[in-house]
């Protein structure tokens, strides 16, 4: 840290210290941090719902919680790893190294980069609060479909409140980071030539600038079904509550891409530093993603099939959704072929990258299979799609955000972490989530519905199996915590470059970097291409 | 080493054929033994949608097989401890066409089979006969428009007791836990049948693994579908989507019956005086909602032209079978004018003090408690008034029984969904509990002059 306390010294500026510090800071790499600290803290307090959640579950017959309180943890436990661990996680790894991965001092809008941070812990006490008001929180799930979301007690406008102020500060992110990709990249690097991290965000800010403006309107005709005597959802008033639905998933299927995208972005990191190989296929990874993206914009009624749409309807949605199984596997296709005849070695971030690669696939082949309109007639609002969506989120989002963790800890913080921890960490949690989630295919496919606190006893074995992972998986996640803490606290020194086949431009910056990150731009002899020598 | 690392693939991918080999075989007819995979049904449709399931799920699997074989070979065969050398290949513009085209290739094959079963799945023309049916919280009912009838259906008393918080009741011990309902849909074999399916209040959906899938019901709104079982039997499905407090608490129980049995039923039902009969054993029910009468002829809706979605425009009433007094009206077959006013049906003509605070109080558990609270002291965010001190339950019996018969707000109309004997009881029992002691006994005749 001395590095860091010596350069702005050296700048001659005043930075308040301690808490001001932090409540103050226009610094891209402390917002970075703040993001991912946030985040950790979220997926603690989302996962301690989840913990919950799967003990109710653990056998037939209600053990635990009252059935309103069940619904009001899947919810929140939904709201707050979405909203909370997942996506802020990303901005923080977007605010730590996109400047740094482009050559930039710094986010092009610092101020608001401040605020854009700040509003989440406010939107969080909100939402979070609600859970201790008269009637309780939300409990009509995540999508918030009237007429039940309108059932909600006075956490109502809260949550709406929350929901808005989540969405303000992900605009401003988002905005953020396209200025600084369009505005402060380093001279000759031209837009094919980025990072696919950058990449990746770069086509993410779009889409989260595209659709949160969608989700605040939704939320707020709610407001106004509810207080302001207006009928958007009402067939009384001559509304439709499935217009809802539609509007809800115009935004919903592009913010499943705004938590995957990123993740392919660092897996394309990873795989190639630790196969010692360049990325293959860069140009057609670049395609793939800004084509998934394209079609995240026409796909949305798949949430929705069972809903009661025209044949055409069902028709189209099924093709389009069948469509993006093909720039998704032309991805893990690439992948796979940059790992061909590569000198491949297994660091706890490769491990993450490789267990991304294999349970992602497995649950874009559940998503296949959902697409197929047929079969989704039985797979919808079942524990299939539970299992299916946990896949793509847990071991696709979330295992690429901690093996982002493991490979960029060591550049944040100047330490390695302890290398046999993170291994434990990473087999605890790859084993167990497998016991979590695979069981729950097929209950599913049995005829367990989701989002119930009580089941017939024919389900009661897998759900216990089911849920001794889902503890164990909750336990290793403490090793995570661990693991971050004391490499943020001490450890081996690391050097600029801890990873013998890394390349890009953040690997020229000592560990951790210095104050504003490049003072000068790099020049174009440092490097020609992200992944080529 | 390159066979060693061949062979590694292939017993994983035998050990995942074997899994999923396993939950194929288990393959299970009907939900009642569906353990590991979806279950191949009883109707058209279901056995339709179980194909396309599988042949997806195995293409997904084989496909998995090739691209997870790929991947394992290259991570034994060109690990650095081995001593691999990194190539510095990254392009191949011909890999790139071949694994865009291969997939798309797959992807129209499967399209094709699941469009055609789609297709096929939605033309619910010519049915021979239609059955509404309507989602409430938390309960199902289920109109039967040719025959002019309805009925409640809800979660069995035996399964609503042992899943309450700390019952102390092992659910094993239930029968059918979660899966039996008081009164279940009776459905002849053999014959199309039409489902319109609709809300009176949130979202619910009718899901019937057993006849391929489910449909959402939609308040304000009906979508059809249609079933036609092939063979005699019970299915047991549930409600699918997020309904509120006791959305994992109402369950759908069907009764296929020879046609010929059918009959015989509905014949019964129409005899019964608005008591619902058993279709297990054809005993009259003494408990529970009754079956209502209707005098409107909905067989002029045979006709209406096909379609997903029919919006109404308008919210659906709630029951049609509204006014008890009218139901014999145009019911040809119904030989017994009483069995229009299911007041008649199971009480006694006069309650006392002690029986009606008793069945009042069982009536408030079952049906008022979820918004009132189990101790009456009710939940304002939903509109829920507390009874202690409440200006209905103290004021005039009058006012009291016309809010039950009417609802008001967010209280729903009871009228339609009890008889005058329980809603006689259940108003006793508020106007004496939670600290109220305005000492009336309420009569199924002051209801039955309600009405």
């Amino acid at each position: 840290m001395s590095a860091v306390t010596l350069d702005h010294d050296n700048h001659g500026e005043h930075h308040p210290s301690g808490l001001w510090r932090w409540v103050t800071t226009t610094n891209h790499k402390d917002i970075g941090t703040l993001y991912l600290l946030f985040s950790l803290l979220m997926f603690f307090i989302g996962g301690s719902f989840a913990m919950v959640i799967r003990a109710e579950l653990f056998k037939p017959g209600m053990q635990f919680v009252d059935p309103v309180m069940f619904n009001q943890l899947t919810t929140m436990h939904a709201l707050v790893m979405i909203f909370g661990a997942i996506m802020p996680a990303f901005v923080g790894l977007a605010n730590w190294m996109i400047p740094i991965m482009i050559g930039a001092p710094d986010m092009a809008l610092p101020r608001m980069n401040n605020w854009s941070f700040w509003i989440l812990p406010f939107a969080f006490t909100l939402l979070l609060g609600t859970l201790l008001m008269p009637g309780g929180g939300p409990a009509g799930g995540w999508t918030m479909y009237p007429p039940l979301m309108l059932q909600t007690g006075t956490a109502f406008p809260f949550v709406i409140f929350a929901v808005h102020m989540m969405g303000i500060s992900s605009v401003m992110g988002a905005i953020n980071i396209v200025v600084t990709i369009l505005n402060l990249r380093a001279p000759k690097m031209t837009l094919l030539k980025m990072p696919l991290f950058v990449w990746s965000w770069f086509i993410t800010a779009y889409l989260l600038i595209a659709v949160m403006p969608v989700l605040a309107g939704a939320v707020t005709m709610l407001l106004t079904d509810k207080y302001f005597g207006t009928s958007f959802f009402s067939a009384a008033g001559g509304g439709d509550p499935v217009m809802y639905q539609h509007i809800f998933w115009f935004f919903g299927h592009p913010e499943v891409y705004i938590m995957i995208l990123p993740a392919f972005g660092i897996v394309s990191e990873i795989i190639p530093t630790f196969s010692r190989k360049p990325l293959f296929g860069y140009e057609s990874m670049v395609y793939a993603v800004a084509s998934i993206a394209f079609l995240s914009f026409i796909v949305w009624a798949h949430h929705m099939f069972t809903v009661g749409m025209p044949l055409a309807g069902e028709l189209f949605f099924m093709f389009t959704t069948m469509l993006i199984a093909v720039p998704t596997g032309v991805k893990v296709f690439n992948w796979t072929a940059t790992l061909w005849r590569g000198s491949i070695s297994f660091e706890t971030p490769m491990l993450f990258a490789l267990a991304f690669l294999f349970l992602f696939t497995i649950g874009g082949f559940s998503g296949v299979m959902c697409a197929m309109v047929p079969a989704d007639f039985q797979y919808q609002d079942s524990y299939f799609v539970v299992a299916h969506f946990h896949y793509v989120l847990v071991t696709g989002a979330a295992f690429a955000i901690m093996g982002a963790v493991y490979y960029w800890l060591p550049k944040w913080t100047g330490h390695m972490y302890n290398e046999k921890l993170g291994k434990l960490h990473f087999w605890c949690s790859t084993i167990f989530v497998n016991v979590l989630f695979f069981p729950q295919h097929f209950l599913g496919l049995a005829g367990m519905p989701r989002r119930i606190p009580d089941y017939p006893v024919q389900f009661t074995d897998l759900n216990m199996l089911s849920s001794i992972g889902g503890f164990l998986f909750g336990a290793s996640q403490l090793l995570f915590l661990w693991v971050v803490i004391s490499t943020i606290r001490g450890g081996a020194k690391a050097p600029a470059k801890p990873w013998d086949g890394a390349k890009g431009l953040e690997w020229h910056l000592p560990s951790p970097p210095p104050h504003h990150s490049w003072t000068t731009p790099p020049d174009a002899e440092v490097w020609t291409h992200p992944y080529r020598d | 080493m390159g066979l060693h690392t061949t062979k590694n693939a292939a017993r994983a991918a035998i050990l995942l054929g074997l899994v999923l080999a396993t939950g194929a075989a288990r393959a299970a007819k009907t939900t009642a033994d569906a353990v590991f995979n979806m279950p191949e049904g009883v109707t058209p449709t279901s056995h339709d949608v179980y194909s396309v399931h599988m042949m997806v799920g195995w293409v997904c699997f084989w496909i998995g097989v090739v691209v997870f074989g790929v991947m394992i070979v290259a991570l034994f065969r060109f690990r650095k401890s081995r001593g691999a050398q990194a190539a510095q290949f990254h392009d191949s513009t011909f890999l790139e066409i071949a694994w865009t085209i291969v997939p798309v290739i797959i992807l129209v094959a499967m399209a094709i089979p699941a469009a055609k079963t789609l297709v096929r799945m939605s033309d619910a023309s010519d049915p021979e006969m239609s059955i509404k049916i309507t989602g409430y919280q938390w309960k199902w009912q289920y109109d039967y428009l040719q025959d002019g009838f309805s009925f409640f259906s809800m979660l069995a008393a035996s399964s609503d007791q042992a899943s309450q918080l700390h019952s102390g009741i092992d659910p094993a011990s239930v029968p059918n836990y979660l899966r039996e309902v008081d009164h279940p849909l009776v459905v002849p074999t053999g014959e199309k049948i039409r489902l319109l399916i609709t809300s009176d209040d949130v979202i619910h959906s009718w899901w019937m693994p057993d006849f391929g899938g489910k449909t959402d019901a939609n308040p304000g709104f009906v979508n059809m579908t249609w079933i036609k079982v092939e063979e005699p039997g019970v299915y047991r499905g549930a409600c699918a989507e997020l309904c509120g407090r006791w959305h994992g608490f109402m369950p759908i129980v069907v009764v296929a019956k020879s046609p010929a049995d059918y009959q015989a039923w509905v014949k019964a039902v129409k005899a019964a005086n608005g008591k619902y009969v058993s279709p297990y054993d054809g005993s009259l029910e003494d408990v529970g909602s009754p079956v209502v009468f209707e005098t409107t002829n909905y067989n002029g809706m045979m006709g209406t032209p096909t379609g997903a979605a029919v919006p109404t425009g308008s919210p659906v009433n709630p029951p049609v079978a509204a006014s008890p007094n009218a139901g014999a009206v145009g019911q040809a077959e119904n030989t017994n004018p009483k069995a229009a006013a299911p007041a008649a049906a199971a009480a006694p003509a006069k309650w006392d003090m002690q029986t009606a605070m008793a069945k009042g109080k069982q009536v408030y558990a079952q049906n008022c408690a979820a918004c009132h609270m189990p101790d009456g002291s009710g939940n304002t965010e939903i509109g829920a008034p507390a009874f202690k001190a409440s200006a209905i339950a103290n004021g005039p019996v009058a006012a009291h029984i016309e809010r039950v018969l009417k609802g008001k707000g967010a209280m729903p109309a009871w009228g339609n969904m009890l008889n005058d004997a329980d809603i006689a009881a259940v108003i006793t029992f508020e106007r004496n509990s939670f600290g109220n002691h305005k000492g009336d006994v309420v009569q199924p005749s002051d209801v039955a002059a309600a009405r």
